[in-house]
């Protein structure tokens, strides 16, 4: 039977790796999927693509979906996903001289892993009292896991990211030539282009994002909800392959292999010693000096890692609302469950004989070691979800979780005209 | 299409920033604006850089390819509500099956120069603004109709603690509202709030001695 070509769309980013490895094992062929790749230089034209229709599925930001199904931004209620390409995967890297800076200044907060941006705190109070300019870290998209972890962070060292810092929204391949120029003082963003910067001696990568939330989601397979609907079987099917696909780069044996097939002209198209350490996971930069492996860098497939959550997707609802990117009577359960779809996902895993958990939600932020879910299909190995200031995100309080950070949008929401009326909220 | 519509004011020219990394295809552009518009090309500039530049610079419109990678950072201008949003045209190449033009539909602010031609800029521009203008003026509206829903209800709810708190008809209720309204030089709905908030403060500080 052969089925219609379907276009996935995708960014120049090392986690686009189970997209290289599908087509270079003729995965998508095995599952008589006929599938063409397409790169975009920006999210939000990759964005119009999917929603157009000009591609069919993408490569995405999960918060990007989270974003559509809450209505906020063009497209509203049109996307949602099935399938989460992998957890972790980001990291925050400052410039040299702030380095430095910290270094001389703020020593004490050096010491421990992984790092908080105590430093940065002190760096950016002696610059206002000194009448400088404030700090400025760039992310890659409003709607992001880099904006959120890189807020989180800051956050939690007692930054307002609204007043102490600037933020601005950079391309990722664009981050290492602002940083070098000193346009920006530091920013949150996927690989290869945090270990670029570091390779040429232009940065320094304080921290990575499987510190700030261990194993939280990155990507999803977002594609059309009315596509998903009316496509429902090959949809399954591209998610079968895809969890395939995404099992095999999972392997450390594999990593190596699977970095040369992201890095090749037709992916991202860098050297392959700049994507190595994003999927291999060794020699690591963090803390700005230490180098280490951290195994779980990137993960593709452990730990359920492609089932898409529930509250996760609440998590990402929680930070738009703490953030004033979403109202505070956002509801969050309606939202969660048109984003995320775990029973899509258990369909395609249940044809493979993968296990699944039994529940949508967990405790997010309860386990600071691997630990075995046993409500399970069949057991599962996990690994940790704590959050790097040790807070627990209840999936059924976060309006209450929402309230319990001391630094948070002072307003109600800062949402424009368009999104404030258009935004899913509780009756 | 009357040229009130068109630029800001009638006075001032049209402020146009093109962000294109092709200098030949941002000079086309701007050959088609000449006469009655300022322009300015940022062909290497992105991030803060850009920023910078819109936010001191106020452009009426910003042009650029709509695969442009400073995409996401203009995008992340549309969410900050302080700052006014934009008429943003996006050039594509030749566009067979109208993807484009779906995408405008979906409101994204956007319009489509298709098939690159000078004489084509101005009138597209113009139409994009209009269009952009137009979206805005409806979206307006429809905030208007919902705040006075909203406002509706909650004098309704205010006007029924009245009634059931002080035993008096709808009518008198009203017109107490009214009078406050006018004495204290406040709309309806303030007032309405106060009133809710002060018998809902009452009820609860009486509530522990009505259980006694």
């Amino acid at each position: 039977m052969s089925r219609p070509e379907i276009t996935i769309g995708f960014v120049r980013l090392s986690d686009a790796a189970p997209l290289a490895a599908a087509v270079k094992h003729r995965t998508f062929d095995k599952y008589e999927l006929n599938i063409a790749l397409k790169r975009f230089s920006s999210w939000a034209s990759m964005r119009d693509a999917l929603g157009t229709g000009a591609i069919t599925a993408a490569h995405m930001l999960a918060p990007m979906v989270v974003a559509s199904a809450a209505h906020l931004g063009p497209f509203p209620g049109q996307f949602t996903t099935g399938f989460i390409f992998n957890l972790n995967g980001n990291a925050i890297t400052v410039s040299t001289a702030l380095f430095d800076e910290i270094q001389s200044h703020a020593p004490g907060h050096m010491q421990t892993l992984p790092m908080t941006a105590s430093g940065v705190k002190t760096i950016s109070g002696a610059r206002r009292e000194k009448g400088l300019p404030p700090l400025v870290f760039a992310h890659v998209f409003p709607h992001s896991m880099h904006a959120y972890e890189l807020r989180y962070w800051l956050g939690a060292a007692g930054i307002d990211p609204e007043k102490d810092v600037q933020l601005v929204v950079i391309p990722p391949s664009q981050m290492v030539n602002a940083l070098t120029r000193g346009e920006i003082d530091g920013y949150c963003v996927g690989e290869p282009w945090n270990c670029v910067a570091v390779t040429s001696g232009v940065g320094k990568t304080l921290i990575t994002s499987s510190e700030i939330w261990s194993n939280s989601p990155e990507k999803a397979l977002a594609v059309r909800t009315e596509w998903a609907k009316q496509n429902h079987d090959t949809h399954i099917v591209l998610i079968s392959a895809l969890i395939e696909a995404a099992a095999w780069v999972d392997q450390p044996d594999n990593r190596l292999q699977a970095a040369k097939l992201v890095a090749s002209p037709d992916m991202i198209d860098v050297p392959l010693e700049d994507v190595l350490g994003s999927l291999t996971g060794s020699n690591r930069q963090t803390g700005g000096r230490l180098r280490i492996d951290i195994p779980d860098f990137n993960v593709f497939h452990r730990y359920a890692a492609n089932f898409p959550w529930h509250s996760h997707a609440k998590w990402i609802l929680s930070q738009m609302i703490r953030w004033g990117d979403a109202p505070m009577n956002m509801d969050v359960d309606k939202v969660s469950v048109a984003a995320f779809r775990p029973d899509i996902y258990r369909e395609a895993a249940h044809g493979l004989g993968i296990a699944c958990p039994n529940t949508n939600e967990k405790r997010e932020g309860s386990h600071s070691h691997a630990w075995l879910m046993t409500d399970a299909t069949k057991p599962i190995a996990f690994g940790p979800d704590r959050f790097i200031d040790g807070r627990i995100f209840d999936p059924n309080e976060v309006l209450e979780y929402v309230k319990g950070f001391q630094i948070r949008y002072a307003g109600s929401t800062r949402l424009g005209d368009s999104d404030r009326l258009q935004a899913v909220t509780r009756a | 299409m009357p040229p009130s519509t068109v630029s800001p004011s009638d006075e001032a020219p049209l402020r146009v920033l093109i962000i294109d990394e092709d200098l030949e295809r941002a000079k086309l552009v701007k050959e088609g604006l000449l006469d009655d518009a300022v322009v300015q090309m940022a062909t290497q500039m992105h991030g803060r850089g850009l920023l910078d530049l819109i936010s001191n610079w106020h452009p009426d419109v910003i042009i650029m390819e709509c695969n442009s990678p400073d995409r996401d950072t203009i995008e992340s201008l549309r969410q900050v509500a302080q700052t006014n949003p934009k008429p943003i045209v996006m050039f594509v190449e030749k566009d067979g099956r109208g993807f484009m033009q779906d995408a405008i539909e979906a409101g994204v602010s956007a319009y489509v120069i298709d098939g690159l031609t000078p004489s084509r800029v101005r009138p597209l521009i113009d139409t994009a603004i209009a269009r952009f203008k137009h979206i805005d003026g409806l979206k307006a509206e429809l905030r208007q109709t919902k705040e006075d829903l909203a406002a509706r209800k909650v004098i309704e709810r205010a006007k029924g603690l009245l009634m059931e708190r002080q035993g008096i008809k709808e009518a008198e209720a009203f017109r107490t509202m009214r009078d406050m309204s006018q004495r204290q030089g406040k709309p309806l709905k303030d007032i309405a709030e106060n009133i809710i908030s002060v018998l809902d403060m009452l009820e609860t500080r009486s509530a522990p001695e009505t259980k006694e």
